[in-house]
């Protein structure tokens, strides 16, 4: 029972930070949208702040984290090219090569051209939203409480951070599971 | 209307726009990486400048649209500090950015993009 360099680092980007990310998005969203003056006492803002300032920055790291051990880790495994005169027809010689094996057959090339083509460029906005949610936190601390509307853009901008990183997720996982990187 | 209990509201504002610029960014170079070979080239950034090896025109995409988030918060935080704006227009226009980035990024609509702007071979 073990994993091989690629497989482990496939892991720490997919799983590990991927279930990291979906934890701080669930507490995160609970906490800002309950963080309302008229539901918590002085006692009840002090002890939420901090964890949800937690919450948030943990959700930009780890997002921060995702696309740059997918992006300069592992995405050159996928998309490496096999050698000069390799038939880029025949799967069944491209078994090393995830891109490749996908855009061999009419049956699997959509995974590539669609799903990955999506998937390295939509994750890229997580970050920059959670950075920005992080960000209004942090900047408000308790006084989020009284910033209706700001409070608001921030669990919408959570949200949309949280569907980026979903989408590119969720595609992760399929194309992993069709070509893995191995 | 602001709270005179709670700070001014123009560097959360800028934050977002900021994000919605870096994702407006990174759609722009999907949609030009895609149309243009000579702009594809340029982007790899991990072959001109060693950003990570054999990550392609993808290095320069993230690259790009980071600088453009981390720049335009910047520049729009010093402009906004101290300041409390019309934050639901601010928000409104990130919101607009961060759409579009996402469309341009969505392979069934920036398709349409390239197919436009490719030139005819």
């Amino acid at each position: 029972m073990e994993f091989t360099e690629r497989e482990l680092w496939a892991v720490i980007h997919g799983l590990v930070l991927g279930t990291l990310f979906l934890l701080a998005f669930g507490g995160g969203l609970a906490g800002i949208y309950s963080l309302k003056e008229r539901y918590l006492t002085a006692e009840g803002l002090a002890e939420r702040s901090p964890r949800l300032l937690i919450g948030t920055s943990v959700m930009a790291i780890v997002a921060w984290l995702t696309v740059l051990t997918g992006t300069f880790i592992v995405y050159p495994w996928y998309r490496a090219a096999p050698p000069k005169g390799t038939d880029l027809t025949n799967q069944a010689v491209l078994g090393d090569f995830p891109r490749s094996w996908l855009l061999a057959s009419d049956k699997t090339s959509e995974w590539h051209n669609f799903g990955m083509e999506w998937k390295e460029h939509v994750a890229w906005m997580a970050p920059f939203l959670a950075t920005a949610v992080a960000f209004a936190v942090i900047y408000y601390g308790a006084q989020l409480a009284r910033r209706g509307e700001i409070r608001r853009a921030v669990m919408i901008f959570f949200t949309l951070a949280f569907l980026a990183a979903a989408a590119a997720g969720l595609f992760g996982a399929f194309i992993t599971k069709v070509a893995p990187v191995s | 209307m602001q709270d005179n209990q709670t700070k001014p509201n123009g560097p959360v504002a800028a934050a977002f726009v900021a994000a919605g610029i870096g994702s407006l960014v990174l759609g722009i170079f999907v949609v030009l990486s895609d149309a243009f070979t000579g702009i594809n080239d340029f982007l790899k950034f991990d072959a001109h400048y060693g950003l990570g090896s054999g990550v392609g025109p993808l290095s320069g995409k993230v690259v790009l649209g980071t600088l453009a988030f981390v720049v335009s918060w910047v520049v729009l935080h010093f402009y906004a500090r101290g300041k409390e704006v019309d934050f639901g227009r601010w928000f409104a226009v990130a919101l607009i950015l961060v759409f579009a980035g996402f469309a341009l990024t969505f392979p069934p609509i920036f398709d349409v993009f390239v197919n436009l702007l490719k030139p005819a071979a």
